[in-house]
């Protein structure tokens, strides 16, 4: 050694002992030698430490209030350069730390290392356990999105029901009545300060007293003894890279760690479960009805803990090791099956076809995937949103999606619409029927085309799937369709039969010559162009294609006000029923002044048995905002306007913006 | 250099008179109480929460026109204003509602969607006969009443809100009913529905 760096650790050893403590950390005789079997312990270390240092890094980014915390993660996620990395080390260490732990429990407990002297180790190991727990069910909530919100919400209710004191540990946890700012700020006190310093608290005595005792040799011994420097600690180091690497790998292969859409204390997520190694307690608090929960929740759980602790003292005899080998199997096996069961539960719907018998268990695993689905394709919108050009406002990301048609129009629509209405592509599609099906779906969305169907098994109303699209004005227009079930055929119609049906299939009628159908046809065809015009729903046509569109519309507008009467028989054109800009009058059918535009649909809307739409000719439609007075009515105008352009397909579309300044 | 502490640790034992217990004792009492002097303030912070108290408020939720008598539940957001901590949000959706209204009848029955399980939001497809919880497959009769009764994981049937009608004209001779409950959030788990505190 040099020797100016030996005076230096000379002068320091003076000072400090050095030398002693190394020589005491890594002279620790292994009896019998190293063995790849006693590294559990120090992977284990080596995995808290990664979630030390990766939580302190995520820790410098994050910031926990309710409008900040989701925003913060998705900022790590999506845009600080390797966060996403980041955060998927931490998340997936975090399930291997519970694999580790369940591998070093049962080997202690299989080896009965528990034994005088070290049963005071063995209850620190418990109580380390219980710590690391907590640290999961923490660490779950802080992204506060839906999925660690709803898993959360659930276990602090049945917290509350701890008997006595359970609502007040609630309200301690949460940091009040409901769940909010505090609830955050007290997690993440919990998660990063309390709980990590309570557990190096913790493994400092764990390990002194480890070191004190002695590793617990397996017998036989497979050779002579050996040092812990270097050749134990040379084992350890490529199992900890082994764990390192195996949570890297999961890390690049998810791509960091899921983020859900925002917590929304009012949208409910229908497929909260908590992490896969909290099922199986999710699992088995199905099996206590009613106020037998308290048994699944606490009594059970609660004495098996006890039981654990317990371990050391009962282990004293042959039976009662035994027993204690035994009770792991059977909580380790029950523990297994329970998690398959929750599993299997939930993918239910994948894996078996429905019948009568089944049908329960089916549909309750259906309505799980559905709601995961549902679930994946917000998350998925919302941070297209938040990764937009007009970024995340300071009301926070849920703000940003309570004023998207594309997350809102859903569900308003399934809430006020539905009952009447269906929004179902199925029988319209066919007039598109060049665009591949595949290819048509997956840029639908990037371009503003609707395509979330909304059934209605009965409908008493027209399928609202592409209201002032060209196909809505060519199908009202075409003898084929427009006494349909999707159009004036529906169920309980007074204008099946009406005065519309009647003109368009007359129109149409079948002693036409060749020639006068073609004129028929042509003429129908540029008033579809022409009104779709007035809708103004022509984004996604290319600027050339719009000048065309222009030209057959300006036909159109012709043959609204008057030149339809030359082409047909009936020598009738729109404007003898329908208003239409300056000709025509109101009273005996909807206005086509800007028919299907936005602030035509949402009039529409408020009241369409106002004079300008069917005035008493109305078909049992609600009117949702007839009054001035908002108290007064059904629905306020944002919202009609969120539903119209949902149904319009008029949503931010930031890929597609993108795009077309690529161009 | 240890043979040096030995000899320290030597010359300072006490010997046990009054004066040294009271000096021990001192030393143990004024140091605890430093100690202690931060943590009981940061406790007393901490239980603050155990003196909010919640409110159960008047919220219209609907108007009559909206829920026929066909004995078929419809769900409502319940929106009012709600605090969190240092911001105040106007006009935030809380919590759901359904309401029922049986034919002939005049008023709904109001039932909150928070299972009074485990608190999730409790699902109603329209056409389904019952009421389901995702969460741990409780399902209910539309009457609010657990499907199979002690068998379910419910301990209790759906909660019901106190309902009020109010009449609003509209200045025009028309005259509209509003449908109020009070949104009392109720504590899960147990066999009989107690309000939160």
């Amino acid at each position: 050694m040099n020797s100016a760096l030996r005076s230096l650790v000379d002068w320091l050893d003076d000072r400090t002992g050095l030398r002693g403590l190394l020589h005491e950390a890594l002279y620790e005789r292994v009896p019998g030698g190293a063995r790849w079997r006693y590294v559990w312990g120090s992977t284990l270390v080596v995995a808290f430490v990664t979630q030390m240092i990766t939580g302190t890094f995520l820790w410098m980014a994050y910031s926990p209030s309710t409008q900040t915390a989701w925003e913060s993660v998705f900022y790590i996620q999506y845009e600080m350069p390797g966060g996403w990395l980041l955060r998927g080390m931490h998340h997936y260490m975090a399930h291997a730390m519970v694999v580790l732990l369940a591998i070093h429990f049962a080997q202690v407990v299989w080896d009965g290392a528990y034994r005088a002297p070290r049963e005071l180790n063995f209850v620190i190991g418990v109580v380390l356990m219980l710590v690391v727990f907590g640290l999961s069910l923490t660490g779950y909530l802080l992204p506060w999105d839906q999925k660690g919100y709803w898993a959360t919400s659930v276990g602090t209710n049945l917290a509350s029901q701890a008997p006595v004191v359970g609502p007040e540990i609630r309200k301690l946890a949460i940091g009040g009545t409901d769940y909010g700012h505090h609830t955050l700020t007290r997690f993440l006190a919990l998660h990063a300060g309390v709980l990590p310093g309570l557990l190096i608290a913790l493994l400092v005595p764990h390990i002194a007293l480890f070191r004190r005792h002695g590793l617990h040799p397996r017998e036989p011994l497979k050779g002579p003894d050996a040092m812990f420097w270097p050749d134990q600690l040379l084992k350890d180091s490529v199992a900890a890279l082994g764990v390192v690497a195996t949570v890297l790998v999961l890390a690049l292969y998810g791509g960091g760690a899921e983020l859900t859409a925002p917590a929304d204390p009012a949208n409910p997520y229908n497929a909260a479960r908590p992490e896969w190694y909290f099922l199986f307690l999710f699992q088995f608090l199905k099996w206590f009805p009613g106020e037998l929960e308290v048994w699944g929740a606490f009594v059970i759980p609660g004495l098996v803990v006890l039981l654990l602790f317990a371990m050391p003292w009962i282990g004293r005899s042959r039976q009662g090791h035994l027993f204690n080998v035994g009770m792991l199997v059977i909580l380790l096996g029950g523990t297994a099956l329970l998690t398959a069961q929750a599993i299997r539960d939930d993918y239910y719907a994948i894996w078996y076809e429905r019948t009568e018998a089944n049908a329960d268990k089916f549909d309750a695993s259906q309505a799980f995937l559905d709601a995961k689905q549902e679930a994946e394709r917000e998350a998925e919108r919302v941070i297209e949103l938040a990764r937009s050009p007009s970024r995340i406002p300071p009301t926070g990301a849920l703000s940003m999606a309570a004023k998207d048609p594309y997350l809102q129009g859903p569900k308003l629509f399934t809430q006020h619409c539905a009952g009447c209405h269906s929004h179902e592509i199925a029988d319209r599609i066919a007039y598109d029927s060049k665009v591949e099906p595949a290819e048509f779906r997956r840029t639908a969305h990037q371009i503003g085309l609707n395509l979330v169907e909304i059934q209605n098994s009965d409908p008493t109303a027209p399928n609202l799937w592409g209201v002032g699209e060209k196909l809505w004005m060519q199908s009202f227009l075409s003898p084929e369709t427009i006494a349909d079930a999707n159009h004036f055929g529906y169920q309980g119609s007074p204008f099946a039969e009406g005065e519309m049906v009647s003109f368009i299939q007359e129109a149409h009628g079948e002693d036409l010559t060749e020639e006068d159908r073609k004129a028929v046809e042509a003429a129908f065809s540029q008033i579809a162009f022409a009104l779709w015009l007035e809708a103004g729903t022509t984004k996604l046509v290319h600027p050339d294609g719009l000048k065309e569109v222009e030209e057959l519309a300006n036909h159109g507008r012709k043959l609204i006000t008057g030149g339809l009467a030359e082409v047909l028989d009936s020598g009738m054109s729109c404007i003898d029923c329908h208003k239409f800009h300056d000709e025509g009058e109101l009273g005996s059918a909807p206005d086509l002044t800007g028919y299907m535009s936005r602030e035509w649909m949402i009039d529409f809307i408020r009241n369409p048995a106002s004079e300008r739409f069917y005035g008493e000719y109305n078909d049992r439609m609600p009117a949702f905002a007839a009054h001035d007075n908002p108290q007064l009515n059904q629905l306020d105008v944002e919202t009609i306007g969120l539903i119209v352009d949902w149904l319009r397909g008029d949503w931010a579309t930031p890929e597609a913006e993108d795009f077309s300044q690529t161009e | 250099m240890s043979d040096k502490k030995a000899n320290d640790a030597k010359i300072k034992t006490v010997s046990w008179n009054r004066r040294t217990f009271f000096e021990m004792l001192a030393t143990v009492v004024t140091g605890a109480v430093a100690i202690l002097t931060p943590l009981v303030a940061g406790v007393i912070a901490f239980l603050s929460p155990l003196f909010k108290k919640n409110s159960s408020p008047q919220v219209r939720v609907a108007l009559l026109s909206q829920v026929p008598d066909d004995g078929m539940p419809r769900s409502f957001p319940v929106v009012t204003d709600h605090e969190d901590a240092w911001t105040k949000y106007p006009e935030q959706r809380i919590g759901s509602v359904y309401l029922v209204r049986q034919p002939g009848e005049s008023e709904p029955m109001a039932f909150t969607a928070k299972c009074p399980h485990a608190g999730c939001f409790i699902g109603f497809k329209p056409g389904d006969d019952l009421f389901r919880c995702p969460c741990h497959t409780s399902a209910f009769k539309l009457d609010g009443s657990r499907a199979r009764g002690d068998e379910e994981v419910s301990p209790r049937d759906m909660d019901r809100l106190p309902v009020q009608l109010r009449t609003v004209s509209a200045g025009d001779d028309t005259e509209t009913t509003e449908v109020w409950v009070e949104f009392i959030d109720f504590q899960t788990g147990h066999k009989e529905a107690i309000p939160s505190v």
